[in-house]
């Protein structure tokens, strides 16, 4: 049997206890495990406060050095403070509030000793997980924080286990038990908690790291960059059947401006009223966008609906009223056939004719013959795409590098390009022929999911097309890509690549390797359907479908308060029943009886005695059955402290005894 | 750590109450559900805060990962309640009985700690008033011995009143505990007196007897009982082999001075003051072997000697016009 032991000295709280070594380790690895994957967010500077905090943390607890002395902490403190605004010029936000709180754990380690420090630290490497999602919420991102969440709860019950030596496993299981036991309670939170809509207060709006997507400007070889990226766009849910291939152009920014070598977006301001004439019912869909770090609310050419915090502007793209860098959903409709712009403001199309003269002249007088040869704006059109189809014109992922006057080099040069190639050259050709064009990008056609019945839209699927106004029609497309390579907008841009060319798409891969990714995909889509949106409309609905009468806040409030009773009710019945003392033994129980025969002849058992000394009392006071009293007793301590044969047969003297009294 | 200091009668009525609710008792306690108490600790209300804190990010950022990390962490939180509250209960603490001690000293209690779970409990934590606490754990169905040393301040019948057995494990975030009232008072003897000797002015000599009353001596008289405490040297080892038990030789013509240590003897001092004197006499007397008596107002203890007899005297002195009372109480407003 283990004996534990103490001193005796004074201590004003449990807390000021100094921590084992083994929990200070244990700390050390747990922070080291939530900030690791932060180091790509962090700036240098600070990544090495902390490996080299943690160091010394480590080498102090092996008696290696000593503690970091006060006069070199406190400054320290205060030139990290410094530092991280020196860095950001602010302290709070996201980005600056976590290097800020990476350095201040930093030091705190350093002066890390008590019970208290380590608890405050464990706490502060919780905090340091909810950083995480603010730059990912991916499933990747939530498995790994939820194994780091283990760690660090099995570092809490290491701090609180006041061993000497850690059972590594022993600890893992338990903090697993801990942490999966919450499980069912958090999803019951998560779907009852009423959402509040945010923010609550201003935020700035940062960028995630690494955001890729359409830019507000366009330049040859922009998007045949984007182009090698597999990371989705966007993702399209149809509420019918998915309309064909060649059909699924997504709008994006639209640029009206030229300036000699790159397109970019006109100020344009929203409109009220979106005038367009739609012959045919609208196609509805739900778009999950992925955050692109700019406007764009992607939709299929040509939307028709206004979502909240959003706006059309003149030249038709939908914009949002804040950047898109958190994922994004909303329903949209669009009309496949519609006429547009008809009433085009003589000023905008005035703009939509601008070229820089002194730039591209091959261009601009190939443009201008043009305009001589043929009367009508239609005619123009027509020998420009028959220009592109029949002579040698390429399409390709990588073009030769061009030079001032891109166009002319592109269109009497090289002849090798991108849709970017053919669309630039395209507006600019039609505008030198005096018709109104403009460059539309966004993205073509997207890869169907069956697993899942969604459309997969990548940045792969990036593409550029020109608008020209005719009078009568308005704004029409023309994708002159189409004229070159028809396989691109038909069947999609792997089709229209060569064999080095060729971009991912899951449909390549082998039926049953496919599957796995287009389930893998399918359950991306899912995460963002139900964890990452499920926002207070959401969360409506679908208590709503569950059919319990959660309808409003006060309801979602009941049935939580309702579920977490009845939980707490069943441990309470669970602890009643199953934690009863221990019954006592027969022999307790016939001497218990015995002293309460006793007690009525007015004999009570001190507290004090034995139950030796309390008998000799008894004789003392001339009780008249000594001898048997004696026995009694006798038999008690036999069976008690004896060896255990012959209890029953004592018992039942013992017995038959206090009965005869 | 949670002594909120409340008005006198307040406090009395929660006293009252904790009393019924945790009775005394004579040798062990169970500790079942309505024994058991549990409240968060510091740590765990800067849990909440930081919770509050996250919750309310998560609303502003609309970070639905934020959001499931909060709700996870209050469920963490409600979970380790439940934990917590799961590795005190159904332990059976029983207190083995305390020594005497001389008031001043160390009085060391020993606890037998056990429980019939199958499971391991960590972290079981015995406390007294605001020591530092002594660690157990508990393997699956086992038992453990606690120690722990408590100061006396007092002469009398102690009963430790501020014993708990807590526990914080398995995250800090609460803390459970239950009371540990024994009703198994520790006799604390009073003081002794520092530089007291054996002075004729003190102490009445017993007159007639003093010489002749000799029950030791140089030549052998005869077997009798062994009592306790007694000299090992004058066993007789062979009747011990000859299965007949302890006995001691007594001799024949070792004088033994024999006095009395009177109360009324004593003349100056507070009631405390000789106590303490009478305690030091005590000791003096039975170290040198002396045969001696004790006088108190109401008691008087017959003439004797050996260790059963000291303790008696020293029990005498101890419970004299001394009723029982809260140590802790007297800690605190002292």
């Amino acid at each position: 049997m283990k004996t534990a032991s103490h001193n005796n000295l004074p201590i004003r709280s449990i807390a000021d206890e100094i921590a084992s070594r083994s929990s200070i380790f244990a700390v050390c690895l747990c922070f080291l495990i939530s900030i690791t994957p932060h180091f790509s967010n962090l700036p240098l500077w600070v990544s090495a406060i902390v490996m080299i905090s943690v160091g010394w943390r480590c080498l102090q607890n092996l008696d290696k050095i000593r503690e970091m002395p006060k006069w070199i902490l406190i400054p320290l403190v205060l030139f990290g403070g410094i530092g991280v605004f020196a860095e950001y010029w602010t302290i709070v936000g996201r980005d600056a509030g976590l290097a800020l709180l990476a350095v201040m754990t930093s030091f705190k380690f350093l002066e890390s000793r008590r019970h208290r420090d380590l608890l405050i630290l464990v706490f502060l490497c919780y905090f340091l997980i909810a950083t995480h999602f603010l730059f990912s919420q991916s499933i990747f991102t939530a498995c790994l924080m939820f194994a780091t969440l283990v760690v660090i709860t099995a570092t809490l019950i290491t701090i609180n286990q006041r061993e000497d030596r850690i059972d590594l496993r022993q600890l893992l299981t338990s903090s697993a038990r801990l942490v999966g036991l919450s499980v069912p309670l958090m999803l019951i939170l998560f779907i009852l908690v009423p959402r509040v809509p945010g923010p609550l207060w201003g935020i700035s709006n940062e960028q995630r790291g690494g955001v890729t997507g359409l830019s507000d400007h366009m330049s040859p070889g922009q998007i045949s960059n984007l182009i090698r990226n597999n990371e989705v766009a966007f993702r399209v849910d149809f509420e019918d059947k998915v309309p064909s291939q060649s059909m699924l152009y997504w709008r994006g920014p639209v640029m009206a401006n030229y300036n000699g070598s790159r397109w970019y977006r006109a100020r344009r301001k929203g409109q009220n009223r979106l005038n367009i004439t739609v012959t045919e019912p609208a196609i509805k869909y739900t778009v999950t966008l992925e955050p692109n770090g700019e406007y764009w609310l992607l939709a299929l050419d040509m939307p028709t609906k206004l979502v909240p915090d959003s706006l059309m502007t003149e030249d038709f793209q939908l914009v949002s009223t804040k950047k898109i860098n958190d994922l994004t959903r909303y329903s949209m409709e669009s009309r496949l056939a519609y006429q547009v712009g008809k009433n085009e403001s003589l000023e905008y199309l005035a703009l939509t004719l601008e070229f820089p003269a002194n730039r591209n002249p091959e261009t601009i007088s190939l443009g201008k013959s043009l305009a001589q040869r043929f009367d009508r704006n239609e005619d123009i059109i027509d020998a420009v795409l028959t220009m592109y189809r029949e002579q040698e014109y390429f399409y390709t992922l990588q073009p030769p590098a061009l030079g001032d006057d891109a166009v002319d080099e592109f269109l009497f040069g090289t002849r090798r390009g991108f849709c970017e190639h053919y669309a630039g050259s395209f507006a600019l050709l039609m505008r030198a022929a005096g018709i109104p064009a403009r460059v539309v990008t966004g993205y073509q056609g997207g890869e169907y999911n069956n697993v899942g019945n969604y459309l997969i839209v990548r940045q792969s699927d990036a593409h550029a097309w020109t608008e020209v106004w005719l009078e009568n029609r308005g704004w029409v497309r023309i994708d002159p890509t189409a004229a070159v390579s028809p396989s691109r907008i038909e069947q999609g841009l792997d089709n229209a690549l060569s064999d080095d060319e060729s971009v991912f798409r899951i449909q390549n891969r082998n039926p049953l390797f496919g599957n796995f990714l287009y389930g893998w995909d399918n359950l991306q889509h899912s995460w963002n359907d139900w964890v990452i949106n499920y926002d207070e409309r959401k969360q409506r609905n679908f208590l709503s479908k569950l059919e319990l009468g959660i309808e409003n806040w006060s309801d979602m409030v009941f049935a939580l308060v309702f579920l977490l009773l009845g939980v707490t009710g069943f441990y309470w019945l669970i602890v009643r029943f199953r934690e009863r003392p221990p019954r006592p033994e027969a022999y307790e129980i016939l001497y218990k009886r015995l002293l309460k025969k006793l007690s009525r002849h007015g004999l009570q058992k001190r507290p004090s005695e034995d139950s030796r000394a309390f008998l000799e009392r008894v004789a003392d006071r001339g009780f008249p059955q000594r001898e048997q009293l004696a026995d009694i007793v006798e038999l008690y301590n036999r069976i008690k402290y004896g060896r255990e044969d012959d209890t029953d047969r004592r018992l039942n003297s013992m017995r038959t005894l206090i009965k005869s009294l | 750590m949670f002594s909120v200091s409340l008005p006198g009668p307040v406090r009395r009525y929660f006293d009252n109450w904790f009393d019924t609710h945790n009775p005394p008792s004579p040798d062990a306690i169970f500790l079942h559900n309505r024994r058991l108490y549990i409240l968060p600790t510091r740590f765990g209300y800067l849990f909440a805060i930081m919770l509050l804190f996250l919750f309310f990010a998560a609303i502003n950022y609309q970070n639905s990962m934020a959001f499931v990390l909060t709700f996870m962490l209050i469920s963490l939180g409600i979970i380790s309640l439940w934990h917590t509250h799961k590795n005190l209960l159904g332990i059976n603490v029983s207190l083995q009985i305390p020594r005497p001690v001389f008031c001043g000293e160390y009085c060391e209690f020993k606890f037998d700690i056990s429980h019939a779970n199958n499971s391991t409990r960590y972290a079981i934590g015995l406390q007294y008033a605001d020591q530092a606490p002594v660690y157990v754990k508990l393997d699956p169905e086992g038992n453990t011995e606690a120690k722990m040393k408590i100061p006396t301040v007092r002469r009398g019948q102690f009963r430790p009143m501020g014993i708990t057995v807590f526990t914080r494990y398995p995250t800090g975030l609460f803390h459970a505990w239950g009371w540990l009232k024994f009703d198994l008072p520790v006799l604390v003897y009073p003081r002794p007196a520092a530089n007291a000797r054996l002075q004729q002015s003190m102490v009445e000599q017993y007159d007639g007897q003093t010489s002749t009353s000799t029950i030791e001596g140089d030549d052998f008289a005869g077997l009798r009982e062994h009592r306790e405490g007694e000299s090992l040297r004058h066993i007789s080892w062979k009747a011990y082999a000859q299965g007949k038990g302890l006995l001691t030789k007594t001799f024949q013509g070792q004088a033994r001075p024999s006095l009395w240590i009177d109360w009324d003897a004593l003349i100056e001092g507070s009631l405390e003051d000789k106590l303490s004197l009478m305690a030091s006499l005590v000791l003096a007397a039975e170290n040198e072997e002396q045969k001696y008596g004790l006088r108190l107002p109401d008691t008087t203890i017959a003439q004797d000697y050996g260790n059963a007899h000291k303790h008696a005297c020293l029990q005498a002195l101890a419970v004299f016009r001394q009723p029982d009372f809260n140590q802790e109480l007297e800690l605190e407003n002292g």
